[in-house]
This record gives C-alpha cells, sequence and structure tokens, in this order.
C-alpha cells in the first residue's frame, strides 16, 4: 500500500493506493500517530484504495476518534467495496464520507 | 596240464582286458576300436589254441573254441564275431605247421562257430550285457558238445574211430571248455564287483522262467539219457545174445550136417554092400565092419517087422526097434524113407551107451543102421568142426569155442585146443547154468558175454566182447546224449526267446504305457495287439483309462464350477464398484485383484471409517487356491470388524494376528500393508506385517518405494505387537500398493518382472486415474510374461489423493498475502467478478489474521474452491480451539467514541458469506466458509448489496 501524505498547515491530505488490511494496517496506523498532532483537517483519499479489512477499519476509528478531539476527518472517493464495508460494520454513520 | 594251460588263458586273457578297460585310459577309447582289438586277442588266442593241442590215447583235440565263446558272451558281439572268424581260418590253416587233420574241417568250423554263438547269444538273449558265470557254463558245455559232434559227424567213414575219438576227447573236451567259460565270466564280473547274486525279491519273470525251463530240461534230459542208457543196454545185450545164438545154431548145424552126411555115405556104402551080397549075415556084417574105409562102431540089419535080425553087436541081437524112442524114429525106414540119420544120443536098448546112427533102406526090405560111437564120431568129425568154427567172427571181435564132452578144447581161435576149457576162462557149470543162456565171464582176460549149447558130444561155446555189445548202445547214448544237449539248448533259447518275444517285452511296453498313464498322461493308450491275451489285456486297460478319464473330467466340470461359484463369493466380499465413493473429490481408489486359480489368497480392501479417514490395506496369504481364499476370506473379516472399533491401525492388527493365530491349523501366514488415512491432518497412519513396500509419489513428481521397517506377518506368532509408522499423504500425493505377484510374474525364460520394472512402468504414467495405473501395471505385467503361466495372484490399490486448491503454510505475517494472493487467483481463473474477490480478499484476511494472532498454531491451510455458482473457502489450523461463530456480534450502532476495536473483522466475514461452518476435530480448527454467487454479472449488483 502506497500512503501519499500531503500537509499544508493543519491539513493533512493522506491518498492511500492499494489495500489496507491487516498486513498494511500498522504502516497506516504508524503513519497517523506520527502525523496527526496538531492536524484540525484530516482529509483521505480512496480513489485508490481497493479495499479495507478489520485491521484498516480499526486504524480508521482510532483516527476518527483522534479527529473527533482535534478537527474533523473526511473520507473521499470510497468505492463500492469499501462503502460496503462501511455500511455492513456501521462505520458510514461513524465516518463522514463525502 | 597243456590242457590246464590252454583253458586258464581266455581266462586270464578276460581279466586282463577287462581290467584295461575298467581301469586305464583304453576305456575311454571308441567302442569299435575296443571290440576289434578283443576280436583280435581271443582270435590269436584260439588260433593258439590249436597249436596248444592236447594228446590223449593218441587222439589229438585242441580246444580253440573257448576264446571266441569268451570274447562273444564277456566283451562284445563284433569281438566275438571276429575273434571266431579268426580262429577258425587260423585253424584251418594250422595244419600247415602240424596241426592234426583228422580234426581239422570240425574244429575249424566249430571255433567259427564258438565266436557267432557268443556274439549271438549276447546279442539276442542277453540283451548284450556281460554272461552271468552259470549262462558261461552252459555256452561252454554247449559248444563243446557241438564241436564233439562236428569231429564225429565230419569223420563218419570210420565210426569206429571217429566214436574212439569222441569217447576219449569229449569229457576232458566239454569240462574244460564248460569251466573255463564260466570262470572268464566268473573273474570278470568278479573284477567288476558285481552281486553274483541278483536280489531275490525281485526275480524277473524271463529269469523265473528260464531258471524253470532250465530245471525241467536238465530233468528231461536226464530222464531221456537214463531211458536210452538202459533201453540201449537192454537192445545191445539181446542183440548179442540173437548173435550168439545165431552162430551157435549155425555151428551146431554145420557139426551135425557134417557128421550126418559122414555117416549118412558110409551107411549107403554098406547099404550098397548089403544089397550086393547074396546072403546077409552077421560074418557079412563083420566084414563090412572091419572093410577099410568103413570107421564106425556097429551095423545093425533091420527087418520089415523092425527086429533087428543081424548085428555086430551080440546085446542086440533080436531087439525090436519099436521099443525104445531112440530105435522107434527109424521106423519111417519101413514106411518109404530112404536115409534117416540120427542125433548122437543115447541108445534105447543100453542106457549106459551114446551113439550116432544112420539107417538107408534096403533093397529087400528092412534096412541097415550103422552107428558111431562118440570116440568114433568125434575122430570123424573133429576136423570139420575145426574148421567149421575157426574161422568164424561172432559180430565184430567175437568168436567161438567148441570144447568136447571132457571139456577139451577142440577148435578154439587162440589156438589152445587140447588144453582144457578152463584155459580161457570159461568155467561151465551144466547144473546150475543152462544151455543157450547168456552168462558173462572173463574170457581171455576180456570181459564178455557167452552162451554154450551142446550138440553131438560138442560144447559150443559163443564169446562176444562186452565192450563190442556195448559199442552201438555207447555210441546212440553217446550221440543222443549230445544231440539232447544241443536240441534242449536250442529249445531252451527258443522258449526264452518266445517268452521274452511275446510275453516280457509286451508286458514291458504295457509297462511303459502304464507307468506314462500314472504318470498323469491319460491320453496314453495300451496296444499290444501280439496274442489275443494281451489284446484283452490292452483293451481293459485302455477302457479303465477312458473310465477313469470320464470320472475326471466329471469330478473337474464339477469343481470347477464349485470354485466359480467360491470365486463369486470371493470377489463379491472385496470392493469391487469403482468409483466406490462417487460424491468425494478428494481421492481416487482402485484396486485389482487377478487370481491365479479360480481363487485367490491375496486380497485388498478399503473402507471409510468415517467422513475423514479411510482404512486401505493390501494381503497376501501364504498359498494359493482353496485354502488360501477361506484364510483370506477370515483374515479380511477379522481386520474388518477391528477396524470398526479400533482407530489405530497397529492395534487392529495385532488383535487380528491374535485371532487368526488361535485358529491357524493349517500354518498360514497373511503378508499385509494397512494403512489409515486422516484427510484432515494428511497422515497415514500405517502398519507392514512383512508386505512389500508401497510405492508412493508426491505431488506428480516420481514414483518412489516407501520403505520402512517391517514387522512380522499375521497369523505368524501370536504375540507379536505392532507399531504403526506414518506417512504423510499430502492432496496430489499417490500411493501404489501391490502383492508379490507382480514383481514375481515370470516370463517365459524364468525372469522375474522385478521391483525396478513395476518402477519403471508407474514412472512412464503421468497424472492419470487411479484406475488407469492399475490397468497399465497389470498391462506391462501380461506383455511381459507372455505365454508363460500365471503362478500367483496379482493384486494392486491404488490411491490418489486429488489435488486440492489449497494453500498451506505456517502462519507467520506474509502468510496473509500469500493465502489471499492464492483466493485471489483462483477466483480469478473462476472467472469470479472482481467486487465478490475482493469481498473474499477481506474474509481471508479477517480469517488468517486471526489465525495467525491468536490461535498458535504451527500449520495452517486454506483452500480454496468453486463450483456450482459457489465459492467455498476451508481454513485449517493446528492452533488452540477457536470458534469465531461462536462470539457475538458487535454493536455497530454504537458511536465511534463507545466503539470496541476488534471484533468486527469476524462479523465481516459472516456478512460477506452466506454459510460459515466451524469444527474442531484432530485437533484441528477447521472453519469452512460458503458464498452463493450468481454467475451473471449484471443481477449481481442488487443481491450483493
Amino acid at each position: 500500500m502506497n500512503i501519499e501524505k500531503k500537509t499544508s498547515g493543519s491539513t493533512l491530505n493522506i491518498a492511500l493506493e492499494g489495500r489496507l488490511d491487516t498486513t498494511t494496517a500498522p504502516q497506516l496506523d504508524a503513519e497517523l500517530k506520527s502525523s496527526l498532532s496538531g492536524i484540525t483537517e484530516l482529509n483521505m483519499d480512496f480513489e485508490k484504495l481497493e479495499y479495507l479489512s478489520s485491521a484498516g477499519l480499526r486504524v480508521l476509528l482510532s483516527a476518527q476518534k483522534v479527529m473527533n478531539h482535534q478537527g474533523e476527518m473526511t473520507i473521499s472517493h470510497v468505492n463500492e467495496m469499501i462503502m460496503e464495508v462501511f455500511e455492513v460494520t456501521g462505520f458510514i454513520d461513524i465516518l463522514t464520507i463525502i | 596240464m597243456r590242457l590246464i594251460i590252454a583253458a586258464l588263458c581266455p581266462v586270464l586273457a578276460s581279466a586282463v582286458l577287462y581290467l584295461l578297460h575298467k581301469r586305464t585310459v583304453f576305456g575311454g577309447a571308441a567302442e569299435w576300436k575296443k571290440q576289434i582289438l578283443y576280436g583280435f586277442v581271443f582270435g590269436a588266442l584260439a588260433v593258439s589254441a590249436s597249436k596248444l593241442t592236447i594228446a590223449a590215447d593218441g587222439n589229438v583235440m585242441s580246444i580253440g573254441d573257448i576264446a571266441p565263446l569268451c570274447a562273444g558272451l564277456i566283451f562284445g558281439s563284433p569281438a566275438g564275431v571276429l575273434a571266431g572268424v579268426i580262429g577258425g581260418v587260423g585253424r584251418w590253416f594250422a595244419v600247415l605247421w602240424g596241426a592234426d587233420t583228422y580234426t581239422r574241417l570240425a574244429e575249424a568250423v566249430s571255433v567259427a562257430a564258438a565266436g557267432l554263438l557268443g556274439a549271438a547269444l549276447r546279442r539276442w538273449m542277453f540283451d548284450d550285457k556281460k554272461t552271468a558265470w552259470h549262462y558261461g557254463f552252459a555256452a561252454g558245455l554247449v559248444m563243446g558238445v557241438l564241436h564233439m559232434l562236428g569231429v564225429f559227424f565230419t569223420n563218419m567213414d570210420d565210426v569206429q574211430r571217429a566214436f574212439g575219438y569222441v569217447k576219449t576227447c569229449s569229457v576232458p573236451m566239454v569240462s574244460v571248455c564248460a569251466v573255463s567259460v564260466m570262470l572268464s565270466a566268473l573273474v570278470v564280473s568278479m573284477l567288476g564287483k558285481e552281486k553274483l547274486r541278483m536280489a531275490k525279491e525281485h526275480k524277473k519273470l524271463s529269469q523265473s522262467f528260464s531258471r524253470w525251463l532250465f530245471l525241467v530240461v536238465l530233468v528231461a534230459f536226464c530222464m531221456t539219457s537214463v531211458f536210452t542208457y538202459i533201453l540201449q543196454t537192454r537192445f545191445s545185450i539181446s542183440n548179442s545174445e540173437q548173435l550168439l545164438m545165431l552162430n551157435i545154431e549155425d555151428v551146431k548145424a554145420d557139426i551135425e550136417d557134417a557128421s550126418d552126411e559122414n555117416l549118412l555115405e558110409l551107411t549107403r556104402g554098406v547099404a550098397a554092400d548089403i544089397n550086393a551080397a547074396e546072403t546077409v549075415d552077421n560074418s557079412l556084417l563083420e566084414e563090412l565092419l572091419t572093410k577099410p574105409g568103413n570107421d564106425f562102431s556097429e551095423i545093425n540089419v533091420i527087418d520089415e517087422d523092425g527086429i533087428i535080425v543081424y548085428t555086430t553087436n551080440p546085446k542086440y541081437d533080436m531087439f525090436d526097434m519099436t521099443s525104445g524112442q531112440q530105435s522107434a524114429d527109424f521106423l519111417v525106414l519101413l514106411e518109404g524113407e530112404e536115409a534117416f540119420v540120427q542125433n548122437y544120443r543115447r541108445v534105447s536098448a543100453d542106457d549106459a551107451t551114446y551113439m550116432k546112427y544112420a539107417g538107408v533102406a534096403l533093397a529087400d526090405g528092412g534096412f541097415v543102421q550103422v552107428g558111431y560111437n562118440a570116440e568114433r564120431f568125434r575122430k570123424d568129425i573133429d576136423s570139420q568142426v575145426i574148421g567149421v568154427t575157426r574161422n568164424r567172427h561172432v559180430g565184430e571181435n567175437g568168436y567161438m569155442i567148441i570144447a568136447a564132452e571132457d571139456w577139451t578144447i577142440v577148435s578154439d581161435p587162440h589156438g589152445n585146443e587140447g588144453k582144457n576149457l578152463d584155459a580161457t576162462g570159461i568155467w561151465i557149470d551144466t547144473a546150475a547154468m543152462p544151455e543157450n543162456e547168456r552168462f558173462e565171464s572173463t574170457v581171455y582176460g576180456e570181459e564178455s558175454y557167452c552162451i554154450y549149447t551142446e550138440t553131438e558130444g560138442y560144447y559150443i561155446v559163443a564169446v562176444e566182447p562186452v565192450s563190442e555189445v556195448m559199442f552201438s548202445r555207447d555210441l546212440s547214448v553217446c550221440v543222443t546224449v549230445f544231440m539232447e544237449i544241443i536240441i534242449f539248448a536250442v529249445l531252451f533259447i527258443l522258449v526264452y526267446f518266445l517268452i521274452k518275444k511275446l510275453v516280457v517285452e509286451n508286458i514291458h511296453k504295457i509297462n511303459r504305457s502304464l507307468s506314462e498313464i500314472t504318470g498323469g498322461n491319460l491320453n496314453v493308450s495300451v496296444n499290444v495287439r501280439t496274442n489275443e491275451e494281451f489284446v484283452s489285456l490292452s483293451d481293459d486297460i485302455n477302457s479303465t483309462v477312458v473310465t477313469l478319464k470320464g470320472y475326471i473330467a466329471e469330478a473337474a466340470a464339477r469343481i470347477d464350477k464349485e470354485l466359480e461359484m467360491a470365486k463369486i463369493i470371493q470377489s463379491s466380499t472385496l470392493p469391487g464398484v469403482f468409483p466406490p465413493y462417487p460424491d468425494r473429490t478428494d481421492f481416487d481408489i482402485f484396486a485389482m485383484m487377478d487370481t491365479a486359480k479360480e481363487v485367490g489368497g491375496d486380497f485388498y480392501d478399503f473402507y471409510l471409517l468415517d467422513e475423514n479417514r479411510l482404512a486401505f490395506l493390501i494381503a497376501d496369504v501364504s498359498g494359493k487356491g482353496i485354502t488360501a481364499a477361506m484364510f483370506m476370506m477370515n483374515a479380511k473379516t477379522l481386520i474388518k470388524s477391528y477396524a470398526d472399533n479400533e482407530t489405530d491401525t497397529a492395534k487392529i492388527l495385532t488383535k487380528a494376528n491374535r485371532a487368526l493365530c488361535e485358529e491357524n491349523d493349517a500354518e498360514m501366514f497373511v503378508t499385509c500393508w494397512m494403512g489409515i488415512l486422516s484427510f484432515t491432518t494428511h497422515t497415514v497412519t500405517f502398519v507392514n506385517a512383512g508386505h512389500n513396500p508401497p510405492i508412493v509419489r508426491r505431488g506428480g513428481g516420481r514414483f518412489e518405494y516407501f520403505k520402512s521397517h517391517p514387522g512380522f506377518v499375521l497369523a505368524g506368532l501370536e504375540e507379536t505387537q505392532y507399531k504403526s509408522g506414518e506417512l504423510k499423504l499430502y492432496p496430489g500425493d499417490e500411493i501404489f500398493l501391490y502383492t508379490d505377484g507382480v514383481t514375481e510374474a515370470t516370463d517365459t525364460d524364468n525372469e522375474l518382472y522385478g521391483d525396478d520394472r513395476l518402477l519403471g512402468t508407474l514412472n512412464t504414467l503421468g497424472d492419470v486415474r487411479a484406475e488407469e495405473i492399475c490397468r497399465a501395471v497389470r498391462e506391462d505385467v501380461d506383455r511381459f510374461v507372455g505365454d508363460a503361466p500365471q503362478f500367483d495372484d496379482i493384486t494392486m490399490l491404488h490411491l490418489k489423493l486429488l489435488p486440492k486448491n489449497s494453500i498451506r503454510l505456517t502462519p507467520t505475517k506474509d502468510s496473509i498475502e500469500k493465502v489471499s494472493g492464492f483466493v485471489e487467483r483462483t477466483l480469478e481463473e473462476a472467472g469470479i467478478p472482481p467486487k465478490i474477490i475482493i469481498k473474499m480478499n477481506v474474509v481471508v484476511d479477517e480469517v488468517f489474521s486471526n489465525i495467525l494472532s491468536y490461535s498458535g498454531a504451527s500449520e495452517a491451510e486454506a483452500e480454496c474452491d468453486v463450483r456450482d455458482g459457489r465459492i467455498m473457502l476451508v481454513f485449517t489450523d493446528d492452533g488452540r480451539p477457536y470458534d469465531p461463530t461462536a462470539k457475538p456480534d458487535p454493536d455497530i450502532t454504537l458511536s465511534a467514541k463507545e466503539r470496541e476495536i476488534g471484533g468486527l473483522g469476524f462479523f465481516m466475514v459472516k456478512k460477506f458469506m452466506d454459510s460459515i461452518g466451524y469444527e474442531y476435530r484432530e485437533n484441528r480448527n477447521i472453519l469452512t466458509l460458503a458464498k452463493e454467487y450468481d454467475a451473471c454479472p449484471c443481477k449481481d449488483e442488487d443481491k450483493q448489496l
């Protein structure tokens, strides 16, 4: 999985490419933990993300929890498959998907 | 002495030549060379025997017969013939250097004949084997006799001499001949260390027959000989008696004639004188009595009334002639007879006087009687008597002796006249020895037959030497005996031959056929058709064989039928429907058994103990046929019944072994390879009870023998404890079980099919079905064996674990990627829509990350299968038991703050899959997931979402 990170002030734009699964989730988790301090706006671009697993969900949930305190977090360009995952898991109600 | 030397020469030669043949390199020479050598040696011996002649009583004989006979009998027919010819020719020309000419022809022929006889006897009578000593003796005897007869018949012009020769020579000749040939045969058989006597128990028919024949012939021979002897003796004596009597009668007649005529002449003179005289008175008679020339003692004139009217003896004057027997005889002269002469006898008128009278009728009637007294009579005829007897021969050497009343010899060819008869050796006691009866006496030192008679005052004795009397008897007895020996010998041989030809050989022929028949060849027919008895015997045997054949065929047909049934029953006990488990896609099994006989001792078996365990085995009972088949049924049933209650292969076989040992009276045993395969663990727990190692191929590689230390055979020892081994067998692996009927199949050159050939054949086979593997091996074995018969049952079992679409690995961090990659590939290949593939990827990720994180498994497997619109995912791991389905679903309505991290993964899996199954068995977590999908993607959307 590729993580493309763009920081402009307190805005962090992250574009994910590939799969967010058990293997790759810790990578994103680590990336976010190191980058989220002082960020008030986190935009995640899922355009090139194929799918994500529960491990990915876990990272997203923890990021969401952090961002609930610091500002807001949006996820854009969610494909059908990932959207289904979000629906099935009830994440659709937690996350801000644009 | 020379006789003994001549006789021992052939014995010695036989011994030397035999030793030469037995002990030296000469024995290895070509047979014909040996025969020629034997022939020459014995031929030379025969020739030299004619030089080594034996003189007996002036008769010369040579015994050249022995050597050729020995050659023929002991050393071989060609040698015999050669020796005979050489000896015969040699003997013929031996006269040139001084051999006897008298027996030339006879000996030459008999020497040649000896060789031929020896050769013929050996060739036809003794089956070309060395002669036994007693036959040698008989042959020698016959040959000697032939020789003697030959000498006799070739010299018939002088029977006396020929017989003389035969008489002196025959006994030494025949006995030497017989003994010498016998010794030769005996020496040779002793050198050959042969048993002189055959074993008593099993005398040959021909032997006992020849023995009896010999006995009978011998008795007949003796009886005939004795009878001939007695008859001929009687006949000779009676001939002799007749001869003697004839001579006596002759001489007696001669003497009587002589005296009668003498007296009659004188009487006629006196009668003429009386007729001429004018007056007849006593003085005229006295005158006539003294007349010169009238040398007699008495003249009587008898008148017509028979009364002596004139006489020179006053005592007889007026004697009536009718008054006495002697005188009355003369009365015939009164009845017309002209003359009458009477024997010398006692006169009627005077008892004390012996006279001989003659009477002549007188012209004037009456007759004149003139008498001789003894003295006058003898003086008158002695000279005539001598003349009559002196040159008379009785037979050949017999003679007549005549003595006077006082026993003084009157005539004797030996010239002892004048002496008493005692001088000749004859003593006659007239009181004890009647006239005309034969008596024996030693006359002039020679035993002779004599007969005497008394006439005209003489004793006539006829003498014939006994030897002469008995000559003809001896001759005829001798010839008869010799001829009998020959005839009986010929008869013996002939009967022997006939028996051999007609009985013994036919019996042998029948025996040969019978032994072939008992040897199992029932198609042989006995066919001896020489005579009725054998024809009927042959026919009986043949019909017995035909009947027997019928029975055997009947029995065979019945057994065949029963065996056919047995075969059906046997094969019905083995799993025979293939594929046996059509629902199972994870393995392919095939087995076959071709029995050498109708029923076999091999067996195979397989059965699913449960869904996940397959037991399979192959076994070989020692032996073949019914017993093996019955044992096999027992073994198979036992193993199966134990397998139903027992999970450990070793225990199954240990128990089965104990049970088999208990009821194994036939002492049979079974080799067996049995395995139980767990589809879950991919492990075969096996026991090898003395069986051939199986052949294993892993994942499309090469077949290789899987060798393990085998346990002892089943049913061998009651206490055998089997230990099981383990063999990993994964999907895609194959195992081939077989019996030694495969590897030990032999071709026509007795070559074994062998382990290497089997392995080679298997390795030519690619990824084919189990049935094809077995059939290919079977075909190759058949090709190899060719026309050779199948000796052993050929049994095979092939188990192929079909390759599963799965991935097996030890769970690590990288495993998830590998597994999801595998699943993805599988699904892509199956044309599953990418949306679904992605979901499945999520499922794999969730499940496998669970295994990785929590189970502590060392091995995990993921199987992916797409079939009939359904995706199957099976995850197996050997970690600690964990049932994810038992976990409650997370509450997805909670806010992010309240949400637990975790628990979502499996929840997603549940959401994505249509069915989930969990099972824990054999220390393995088995999670089975299924998802239906619609093969048509257009409708997919709504449904999936």
